[in-house]
């Protein structure tokens, strides 16, 4: 019994941080319609700007930070600018094979520059861990989902308090019309790819520094585990994105706890594939009847 | 002709199937992320048959193809009823789930007193057919061309043929081929199962060239590279997965300088074409042009205007 | 027509690699250690390569052994060109100098073609300071 509550608490954390991938991740389908397989990568840019700073001018946590988040805009912007903007409505494969070359292409450039197999992050918190009752709580995840959740409270705030907020709702809910009232679709659009890769930033520092390290399979993992969250909370949904990241992790924590690692991932695509069977809208996503088409006619 | 020039030769024809294999799915429609699970599921099958049972390579390699084939009907029932993307990931979930697997499965026969047979994460060694049975690799690279040549041949009379209307229809519009009466998901059933088979003959001719397997092989980088393919030469005609492929080992080669940086160079290369030409170089305008070009070339030859005149 | 054509074309290619079946010599199974070093330019390695009868430890000595590399993440994408390994000092050794394209883990291809035909295959993690056998954690890990 204790052994399951644990594994559900430490779930909940781990997944605040799944979360939060899979919120940027579903900020820009929701804008975009189209998935980016470069946005793993991205964040992994970021990382190794930060993790370069951290190495080489032996830099503080929050510097690392900065640059963990601005590597990953810049890089999201890159990707925006030549996977995404110039693709007409009816590319949408092309733009997603377009986004995995440069995927592929980020990955080398990080690896050219930083060849090692790990680099040294800062880490989250030096404290030991916390004991409630009979449960350990780790302070680094603790960090993880205080932030986690600040920063999704955020992110709710801006689409419901502010302007941008409301232009993006808009081209999530219909681009057409939007850019009919007068929205400035284009520059949203790179606006919210910019605030996805932000968010995506946060969260890479947040798993790598309670990792302290980063490896150059940091990019796929975070695209994986970002897309599987985002499908199982559902598409498109802010909310569900949270949620799927939290189900995600407590699903993880407990298969590895029983069955280790390998069966951990199996469990996690297995839930993945019976949600999209089952309820392809996710959790809390739009129902299949909007269902974003890809094709040539798509949206 | 020397090895090296034979190995090359041969991971093209090898990719070549499962790039046809995303192809044929991509004509209907459908994209998927998730042909490398069949190709590994050829690959296995066709290597246990071969170095655990015994059996002849043709057997083996026809068993492959079943199995796929077999699997990828499967998994179309409950996904081919999903909506675009929700298809395409869930055909990477399923993917990755085959990899998992395979990482698991465990079967192993003891053989001239040592144990052969897929171990897991270990992999699968030992599928030793081509040196039991003398097949040189210049013979193996015969082998290979032959299929993908036979391969060829059956798309372009698919390309004639009502099916491949069909397929071509469903893709542009699938609600609109099924109000003209085709049994859409029937048809989307098939291409997938084809596909399937396609890829696992693949998998099935990797196994014998390369004599070892394991699953890390099998992962998302080989789907997308084989979706990629065909979207880079062209969506228009079989050959245009061919071209991509081309396209990628050729320039892979070509570019040996930049040692370091082909990813950086070829990433840059894919995404720049697909903004110019989103359906691939040989895309369907493309193939129609070409095809004009020929028919007007033959219109002027002797027995066409002999034909001509006699008709009229 | 045509496709009767086709099918007949097939399962005569079919039946033409089925013939030479089970002409099974006595094989000398191969087994390999390998050790490699980085050598002074980034990318390049040093690799010596020890042979032996797997059934009975001899070194085998004599082979004609070339090393190719392949990456086990992306599978004949890569094409690094074999090289000729040179026999070493003592029996059984070969000594090959390879030039990989990244770092990283790297299945080598030992290809005998002497007096005996076999293949042995090795997977290696190549860094750009060491170079280990590659471990055997899979996955989208983000840890090593």
């Amino acid at each position: 019994m204790i052994d399951f509550v644990q594994n559900t608490l430490d779930g909940v954390m781990i997944g605040s941080s799944y979360g939060l991938l899979a919120l940027g991740f579903t900020l820009i389908f929701g804008v975009m319609r189209r998935l980016n397989l470069s946005y793993g990568p991205s964040i992994m840019i970021g990382a190794y700007l930060g993790t370069l700073v951290y190495v080489q001018l032996s830099a503080g946590p929050l510097v690392v930070v900065v640059m963990t988040v601005l590597g990953a805009v810049l890089a999201g912007l890159y990707v925006e600018r030549l996977c995404f903007a110039p693709m007409g409505a009816g590319a949408g494969i092309a733009s997603m094979v377009s986004s995995f070359a440069i995927w592929m292409q980020l990955e080398q450039a990080a690896i050219l520059v930083l060849p090692r197999h790990t680099y040294p992050f800062p880490p989250l918190a030096s404290a030991d861990p916390l004991a409630l009752g009979p449960f350990l709580l780790r302070v680094d995840h603790l960090v993880m989902l205080a932030t986690a959740f600040a920063l999704s409270a955020g992110i709710h705030l801006l689409l419901y308090r502010s302007r941008l907020g409301l232009a993006l709702r808009a081209i999530i809910d219909n681009p057409t019309a939007a850019h009919l009232v007068g929205i400035n679709v284009k520059t949203a659009v790179t606006l919210a790819f910019a605030l996805a890769s932000a968010v995506g930033g946060v969260a890479g520092y947040l798993v790598l520094a309670a990792d302290q390290q980063v490896t150059p399979m940091f990019g796929m993992w975070a695209t994986f585990k970002g897309l599987i969250a985002m499908m199982i909370g559902g598409l498109g949904s802010v909310p569900g994105a949270i949620l799927g990241g939290i189900v995600l992790g407590i699903v993880e924590a407990h298969s590895q706890w029983y069955f280790g690692p390998h069966i951990r991932d199996l469990f996690a695509y297995t839930l993945l594939f019976a949600c999209l069977v089952l309820r392809p809208g996710g959790l809390l996503g739009e129902t299949p009847s909007r269902e974003p088409a890809l094709g040539r006619r798509g949206a | 002709m020397d090895d090296y020039v034979i190995g090359v030769l041969s991971n093209i024809g090898v990719i070549s199937f499962i790039a046809l294999s995303a192809y044929l799915l991509l004509l209907t429609g459908e994209i998927s992320f998730g042909q490398q699970a069949f190709f590994a599921i050829g690959a296995y099958a066709a290597g246990i048959a071969t170095a655990l049972w015994g059996w002849p390579l043709a057997a083996a390699l026809f068993w492959g193809a079943i199995i796929s084939g077999l699997a990828a009907v499967l998994v179309g029932l409950p996904t081919l009823r999903l909506h675009g993307l929700y298809f395409a990931v869930a055909t990477l979930a399923f993917a990755e789930m085959v990899r998992l697997l395979f990482e698991q499965f465990r079967y192993q026969v003891i053989i001239d007193g040592e144990p052969v047979g897929p171990n897991g994460t270990d992999g699968f060694r030992g599928i030793r057919y081509i040196f039991e049975n003398d097949v040189g690799s210049l013979q193996f690279l015969g082998l290979i061309y032959a299929l993908l040549v036979a391969t060829l041949a059956a798309f372009m009379l698919l390309e004639r043929s009502r099916l491949g209307v069909a397929f071509r229809m469903i893709g542009e519009d699938a609600v609109l081929a099924e109000l003209n009466g085709l049994a859409v998901s029937r048809l989307k059933m098939l291409a997938a199962g084809l596909a399937g088979a396609l890829a696992g003959l693949g998998g099935g001719l990797y196994a014998h060239l390369t004599t070892y397997l394991e699953p890390r092989i099998f992962d998302v980088m080989l789907g997308v590279h084989s979706l990629a393919y065909g979207l880079i030469g062209g969506l228009g005609t079989a050959l245009g997965p061919l071209l991509g492929v081309l396209i990628d080992i050729g320039i892979l080669e070509s570019i040996r300088f930049f040692a370091g940086y082909r990813m950086i160079i070829f990433g840059g290369l894919v995404a720049v074409l697909l903004i110019l030409r989103p359906r691939g170089l040989l895309d369907e305008s493309a193939v129609h042009r070409i095809r004009r070009v020929w028919l007007r070339l033959l219109a002027g030859s002797p027995a066409t205007k002999r034909l001509n005149r006699d008709l009229t | 027509m045509t496709r009767a054509r086709l099918i007949c074309a097939l399962a005569a290619m079919a039946s033409a690699i089925c013939l030479p079946a089970g002409s099974a010599l006595a094989q000398v199974r191969a087994k390999a250690d390998v050790a490699c070093r980085p050598a002074a330019a980034t990318l390049q390695y040093d690799c010596t390569i020890t042979l032996t009868n797997s059934r009975t430890n001899e070194p085998l000595t004599g082979m004609t052994l070339t090393v190719g590399a392949d990456m086990p993440s992306m599978p004949m994408m890569h094409n690094v060109r074999p090289v000729r390994a040179v026999p070493g000092q003592a029996p059984g050794t070969y000594q090959a100098h390879l030039a990989l394209e990244m770092h990283g883990d790297w299945t080598l291809r030992l290809d005998l073609s002497g007096p005996v035909r076999d293949r042995v295959l090795t997977t290696m993690r190549f860094d750009p300071d060491r170079v280990m056998p590659a471990a055997a954690t899979k996955g989208p890990s983000h840890k090593r």
